[in-house]
């Protein structure tokens, strides 16, 4: 009686009921320019919000939808029919791939070529001797470390391009997980360009945002880049057409005897990541490659990164180091402003030339 | 002293609770907290509405059980039944554009701020 | 201490723990944690203005005791024990000025007292100040849970005292 009565109060004063803008997309206006066809999809691991300006955003998001789905089906390491599985347990045989995992996994590869030794793939066997992938966390002895670490090695997974087949050396394990989401993004947004969407906003789980066109009112898209501990955000970047991804050690970490380890692996000693970078943010063109990236800035550090920025200056970056100062590089100056009690952080801007 | 004396003392008192009543309602004013199972709006809490903190318990056909506290302007996970807590861990949220995620459960929590002019500095999306 | 006062308190301490068990059997008037009748406040109220603070003391922390190990409940013990006795301290003030016909009033600041003792436990043990939203309806609903039980108190006074026993 008593739970009853509660109850029946709370209702009154707690339930307003699921509104207009509230309610999903299937009750909004999917063809106004100003009222977006939203979709929220649930794959790699993580929670995608999909907004699309068009009257073809229904379509749009299937295709969107569609193709997220086949995407993870390939990609998951978890998933018994997986290509990423049959790979993975293939005991050194090549294993034949479909076009799109076969497309990602060399450009996956390339990029780590480049980025090396700062990103592996192959590290995913040390993530799950931490724990990562089960959330069953524990910090592993220095022997069980080097057990595994001669395994992580990018450089030993051989492709066949004319046999689109992939090999990895027996023990081996790959995850495409760093790379997934960014190359989901960048095959979404040509879904949708298919289907001639002026404006789209993708995103791809918490630290991959992919943008397309213009916003329909003119601004620029404002992407704002997450204060890492606490919450808030540390500034927001006003962008154009764009790829936004995010690295930080605050989004999976767990403790332990009073220290810290989180879920970005340096894949020369296996151990978390600690260059110095409390988080690592990059602009760039296709998703993919600021997916890589953004885990490649972070485990290098300030320093290492500049350096390959200067190299090719394909990419703009916002680094957050442990001390709370802000590093934007030249190109992204006017298009990042600091947020709130971020203001008042020291924000140092990195020029073209030393 | 004089019982008028006392009873203006109480009535000073009742109409500062009063004031201050009005004011936490007018404080949070217009955020909605949206809450959504796998993609379908199940329950909408107006925030700035709630007259004392909450609690209630979201379950899917699962098994996954989130517990979801509300007090006057803000919500949170206070705890679920999933392995990461990631949920747990994200804590009171009072508005901005990050949601509340719980994957396990598809669980998502989206805060909409109504009294907010269109145009107004809210970002559109907030990557990390 | 004689064995009548010690009879006659420990007669006041099971009215009031009556009272305060058939009160916890009701249902609760708002989904707002520590906001109730406190009917049992009568009994203290009347003691404390009848019989003095030292027996009022007693019934109000045999009462506290007793009910918290009849409900089972450790937890609401803190509770309990922060309202009651911030409650008591504030009525027992109020009795120097006050005069029979105002007991009401010791209700009304006792009341709020004991919600407010309550919030200030709440806010020790579960370590936030959160629980001060509810401080502003606490203290309306003191008001009038107060008035209704300090008046109660009153008229009991009044009528034991007309009367005559004590």
């Amino acid at each position: 009686m008593k739970r009853v009565l509660a109850l029946i109060t709370l209702w009154a004063l707690l339930l307003t009921g699921c509104g207009g803008a509230a309610a999903p997309s299937s009750d909004t206006q999917p063809g106004s320019a100003d009222e977006p066809a939203t979709r929220t999809v649930f794959a790699m691991d993580t929670f995608m919000d999909l907004r699309v300006w068009s009257d073809q955003g229904e379509k749009a998001l299937d295709d969107a939808e569609a193709t997220i789905t086949t995407l993870d089906a390939a990609l998951s390491v978890t998933n018994e029919e997986s290509e990423i599985y049959a790979l993975n347990h293939a005991s050194g045989a090549p294993v034949l791939l479909s076009d799109d995992t076969f497309t990602l996994l060399s450009g996956a590869l390339a990029l780590s070529e480049r980025f090396g030794p700062a990103l592996e793939l192959t590290v995913y066997p040390v993530l799950r001797a931490w724990g990562f992938t089960t959330s069953e966390y524990h910090v592993p002895t220095d022997a069980e470390l080097a057990a595994l670490l001669p395994q992580v090695d990018d450089s030993a997974v051989t492709l066949d391009a004319a046999a689109k087949t992939a090999r990895l050396p027996p023990g081996a394990e790959i995850d495409l997980g760093a790379v997934a989401k960014g190359y989901a993004a960048d095959l979404c947004a040509a879904a949708l360009k298919a289907r001639g969407v002026p404006a789209a906003l993708l995103g791809m789980g918490s630290s991959t945002i992919r943008t397309i066109g213009a916003k329909p009112d003119g601004t620029p898209w404002r992407v704002a880049v997450q204060a890492p501990f606490e919450e808030g955000y540390a500034g927001v970047l006003s962008l154009g057409e764009a790829a936004v991804n995010t690295s930080g050690g605050y989004e999976r970490f767990f403790e332990e005897n009073g220290e810290i380890y989180w879920h970005i692996l340096d894949p020369e000693t296996g151990h978390p990541a600690k260059s110095g970078l409390l988080s690592a943010t990059v602009v760039t063109e296709d998703a993919l490659t600021g997916d890589a990236l953004s885990t490649a800035l972070f485990v290098k550090g300030l320093e290492d990164s500049v350096a390959l920025w200067r190299e090719k200056r394909d990419f703009e970056f916002v680094l957050i180091g442990d001390d709370g100062t802000l590093y934007v590089s030249e190109g992204l100056k006017d298009a990042f402003a600091p947020y709130g009690s971020w203001e008042d952080a020291p924000l140092e801007v990195i020029a073209y030339e030393d | 002293m004089k019982t008028k004396h006392f009873l203006a003392v109480i009535a000073l008192i009742a109409l500062a609770c009063l004031g201050a009543l009005i004011v936490l309602r007018l404080r949070s004013a217009g955020v909605i907290a949206n809450i959504y199972q796998d993609g379908t709006c199940i329950r909408s809490v107006d925030l700035s509405k709630v007259a004392a903190p909450e609690t209630f318990t979201v379950t899917d056909k699962n098994g996954h059980e989130n517990v979801v506290s509300v007090e006057p302007g803000r919500i949170c996970v206070a705890r679920a039944n999933c392995p990461d807590q990631v949920c747990v861990h994200e804590g009171w949220v009072s508005g901005g554009t990050r949601p509340i995620v719980c994957l396990p459960a598809k669980l998502v929590i989206r805060l909409e701020d109504k009294s907010a002019a269109p145009g107004a500095d809210a970002p559109d999306a907030v990557v990390g | 201490m004689t064995t009548k006062r010690i009879t006659r308190d420990a007669l006041l301490t099971a009215i009031a723990l009556t009272i305060f068990m058939v009160e916890a059997q009701l249902p609760a008037l708002a989904p707002v944690p520590g906001m109730k009748l406190g009917l049992a406040n009568i009994v203290t109220v009347w003691a404390l203005f009848t019989l003095g603070p030292l027996d009022a003391l007693m019934i109000l922390l045999g009462r506290i005791l007793l009910g918290a190990v009849f409900a089972g409940q450790l937890m609401a013990l803190i509770y309990s024990l922060a309202g009651g006795l911030l409650c008591f301290l504030v009525t027992l003030l109020l009795r120097r000025v006050l005069t029979a016909r105002q007991i009401f009033i010791a209700g009304i600041f006792g009341a709020m007292a004991h919600n407010t003792g309550q919030l200030i436990a709440a806010t020790l043990v579960l370590k936030s100040l959160a629980v001060w939203y509810y401080c502003p309806l606490l203290l309306l609903s003191g008001i009038v849970t107060g008035a209704f039980t300090g008046l109660a108190a009153q008229y009991l006074h009044a009528r034991l005292a007309k009367s005559g026993s004590s």
